[in-house]
Formats: C-alpha cells, sequence, structure tokens
C-alpha cells in the first residue's frame, strides 16, 4: 500500500510513502522503487491521497506521473 | 600480460595491453572484496522475492521466500579480508517456474565503453574466487537491463570446502539494447538454483531472463549447502588481470552513489543513536512558529533521486527528535521528507509548539 506525500512547497504530491516500512520515494523515473510503485498499484495496490482516503482512480492517475 | 626487461631488446610487452582493462576503473563490477557492508554490519539476510541488499551493491533474491541467508563473512583466501557468504536454510527442489541467486546490477554509465548492443562490442572477462560445501558445475548469466539478452556462463569447483580461482570469458553481445544511461547497464547473476523457465544452454547469447545454465548444481537442494564468494571482477578484455584492490574510502564512496546512510558504518538504521545525526536548526533556523524544517545533504552525489527512510534518535521510524527552546528534546516527533534530490532532502517538523532543532538518522538508497 502506498500513500502520496505532498510537498510542502508546492502542496502538490511528489513522492510516495510506501507504508510497510515507511520509505519515502521521490517521483523519479530512475528510482527502481518508483518504478515498482507504478507497477504494483497498476496491478491493483491500493493507493491512498494525501489525506488518507484509497484512491479509487488510482490507475489514472498514475499514467499521469512522469 | 608479462613485461620483459632485458639487455637485447630492451622493455617488451606480450598480450593484450589497453587503457580500459590497464588503467583506470578496470573492475566494473563494486566491492568485490565484499569489504562494504553498509547497511548489515555482517549480520544475515534472508533472500526474499523481492531484491535484498546483504554486502553493498549485492542482491539476494529467490522465487520463494526464506530458502537462503546472505551475510558478509571474514572467511576469504589470501589477500581477501571479506568475500560473500550465502547458505542454504532448506532443501529447496526447484519447480520449473523457480529461481534463486545472487547478483550485482552495474550502471550502464560505468560499462557504456563496452558498446555492448553494437558490432563493437568488447570481449570481457569476469573472474572471482568462490569457495563450496557443495563441488560440480556451477552456473551464472549476464543480461542487459530488459532481460532479453542473456549469457549463461559456467564455471567448476573441483574441491568442497577449498577456495578456488575462476575466469570466465565472454564475447561481447552485438545485439540488443544496452543501456549507456544511469540505468543498468549490465546484470551479472549467480545462480544457486533454477527451474527450466530460467535456465539456458551455455556459453552463447540468447534471450531468456535466466540465472544460470541447463544442466548445472542445484546448489539451493541441499539444506545447509554454503556457497563463498570474493574477488569478483568484470574488466575488458579475454584474459583475468589480478583483482583491482580498492583502497576502503574509494570503495565506501563508489558503493555511496547507490546507498548511504548517516549511521556509522557498521551501525544497522533503527539503532538508538544520536552519532551522526542530520541537525536543522539553531540560529538559522530558530522557530517562532510551530513549524521548522532543514536539508540533510548526502556525501555522495546520487545516481537517481533515492529512497529516503528516516528515524529519531531512538529509532522510531518516520519521526524526529524535536527540541524546544530551553526544553529538553523529545523522539516520537511528526517529521514529513520532501524535495529529495540527488544531492540533498529536506525534513520537516510541524507541531503546535515552536521548536530550534529538529535531529533525524536516515538512510538514502538509489540502487538500481
Amino acid at each position: 500500500m502506498y500513500k502520496l506525500n505532498k510537498d510542502i512547497y508546492s502542496n502538490e504530491p511528489t513522492s510516495v510513502i510506501r507504508l510497510s516500512d515507511n520509505a519515502c520515494i521521490p517521483f523519479d523515473p530512475a528510482n527502481t522503487d518508483y518504478a515498482n510503485f507504478k507497477k504494483e498499484v497498476l496491478a491493483g495496490a491500493e493507493l491512498q491521497d494525501a489525506d488518507g482516503n484509497v484512491m479509487t482512480d488510482a490507475s489514472a492517475y498514475i499514467a499521469t506521473l512522469p | 600480460m608479462p613485461v620483459i626487461i632485458d639487455g637485447t631488446n630492451g622493455i617488451t610487452q606480450a598480450g593484450e595491453f589497453n587503457s580500459s582493462g590497464s588503467f583506470g576503473f578496470k573492475n566494473r563490477i563494486i566491492n568485490g572484496a565484499m569489504v562494504i557492508d553498509q547497511r548489515n554490519a555482517g549480520a544475515s539476510v534472508t533472500a526474499t522475492t523481492v531484491t535484498v541488499y546483504s554486502v553493498d551493491r549485492f542482491f539476494v533474491q529467490g522465487s520463494v521466500t526464506s530458502k537462503f541467508t546472505a551475510q558478509q563473512s571474514s572467511t576469504a583466501p589470501a589477500g581477501f579480508t571479506n568475500s560473500l557468504l550465502l547458505t542454504s536454510s532448506a532443501a529447496t527442489t526447484p519447480s520449473a517456474s523457480d529461481y534463486y541467486y545472487f547478483a550485482q546490477s552495474i550502471e550502464g554509465l560505468n560499462v557504456a565503453d563496452l558498446g555492448f548492443g553494437t558490432a563493437n562490442a568488447k570481449t570481457i572477462t569476469i573472474s572471482f574466487w568462490v569457495r563450496s560445501s557443495l563441488t560440480g558445475t556451477f552456473s551464472g548469466a549476464v543480461l542487459n537491463s530488459a532481460t532479453d539478452r542473456s549469457y549463461a556462463f559456467t564455471f567448476t569447483i573441483n574441491s568442497a570446502n577449498t577456495f578456488e580461482y575462476k575466469t570466465v570469458t565472454i564475447a561481447g553481445d552485438t545485439s540488443g539494447t544496452w543501456l549507456k544511461t544511469n540505468g543498468v547497464g549490465i546484470l551479472v547473476r549467480f545462480a544457486l538454483g533454477a527451474g527450466s523457465s530460467f535456465l539456458q544452454t551455455a556459453n552463447s547469447w540468447g534471450t531468456g531472463n535466466v540465472v544460470g545454465a541447463t544442466g548445472t548444481t542445484q546448489w539451493i537442494s541441499t539444506n545447509g549447502a554454503t556457497f563463498y564468494i570474493t574477488g569478483v571482477q568484470l574488466e575488458v578484455g579475454s584474459t583475468a588481470t589480478s583483482f583491482d584492490y580498492l583502497d576502503y574510502g574509494r570503495s565506501l564512496i563508489q558503493c555511496q552513489r547507490y546507498f548511504e546512510q548517516s549511521y556509522n558504518v557498521g551501525t544497522v538504521a533503527g539503532t538508538a543513536t544520536s552519532d551522526g545525526c542530520a541537525l536543522s536548526g539553531g540560529s538559522v533556523g530558530g522557530a517562532t512558529t510551530g513549524y521548522i524544517e532543514g536539508p540533510a545533504y548526502f556525501k555522495v552525489t546520487k545516481r537517481a533521486s533515492p529512497t529516503i527512510l528516516n528515524w529519531d534518535l531512538s529509532g522510531n521510524v518516520s519521526k524526529c527528535n524535536r527540541t524546544l527552546s530551553g526544553v529538553l528534546s523529545t523522539n516520537n516527533s511528526t517529521s514529513s521528507i520532501a524535495t529529495i534530490g540527488t544531492n540533498a532532502f529536506s525534513v520537516n517538523s510541524a507541531s503546535s509548539a515552536n521548536a530550534n532543532i529538529i535531529q533525524i538518522q536516515w538512510t538514502a538508497s538509489a540502487e538500481l
């Protein structure tokens, strides 16, 4: 499971928290954990918004990420 | 590559002599002598279905969890102080779709000169010292990032529980896509056991996502079997040359491009300690509101923006130590990570109470 993490300056998500270990994963396509995050969410893993609400449109959101 | 000095011919040199194989970055494997173990400080890790790192840059993986362990060992051949030790945890018979291996991914920027995927692909030689409780023919594989180009190689262990030196020479691949970027340039795997779906014929380039060669030893099938390896070197050319020893400091710096921690080397992340912690605040960050933040800088620029984990000084994950002016510091305070780049990230802490210092411990992983 993952939870979006908002940037304190832009107030937009620029990273995601992997809830199994609380790792903060930046939205960098070269980051292996980020690639796994996108793969897992597209395969059905739960994604929460920054407020902790489960996103029902997670796959569509993933498609907007770098 | 002998160099001969005599009174007749002066200085002569036989064999291949080239700059890429003789000077500079000869060994494309990082931490091949297994001396750096930032994460585990010699402790054992258990292989799972996802990559798990033992000594720096070397990871283990198995299709079924908990079938073997890995750890840094002080058992080593002459000239080395450490090895990577794999120990089988059960007598496991791999099904067709099973695989068990350890590996290192080499960054594309570090093998761009090899010309893989072109007509000018260079021959490479892999050399290493190995020791196992089992004898027989073992194997490994060299792959590209997409794992759709692969070369399975073999080597034979003749005597049980004895270190032996092995070399494998591979003609460079002239086909496929081989990254020259900060992605995976070459993936080197050593098989501990696998089913038919992850094995292919040895000594030729193929297209399978494999870990080794067909017909080789299923080390994973013997409970308690051991496998030590050190002095791993991948170099340009058809001849294995002496291991490219680096001083400890340079080996550590090489590893820290992929993983770094604020803790002292030898301290496992999450340990309750303030040694090495990142500190923000003081006269610069003194807060008059409930919010405080500051940067944590990496010692080495990362391959990519890394994944960050942080702890307070008592080992509570995702927390910080927060000091209110004139008041004792408090662990288990809220914290958040932001602005992660290849050189630094920032940590912030928001609270209803003012603070003038926050402290965290952290790890940063940009592994391939």
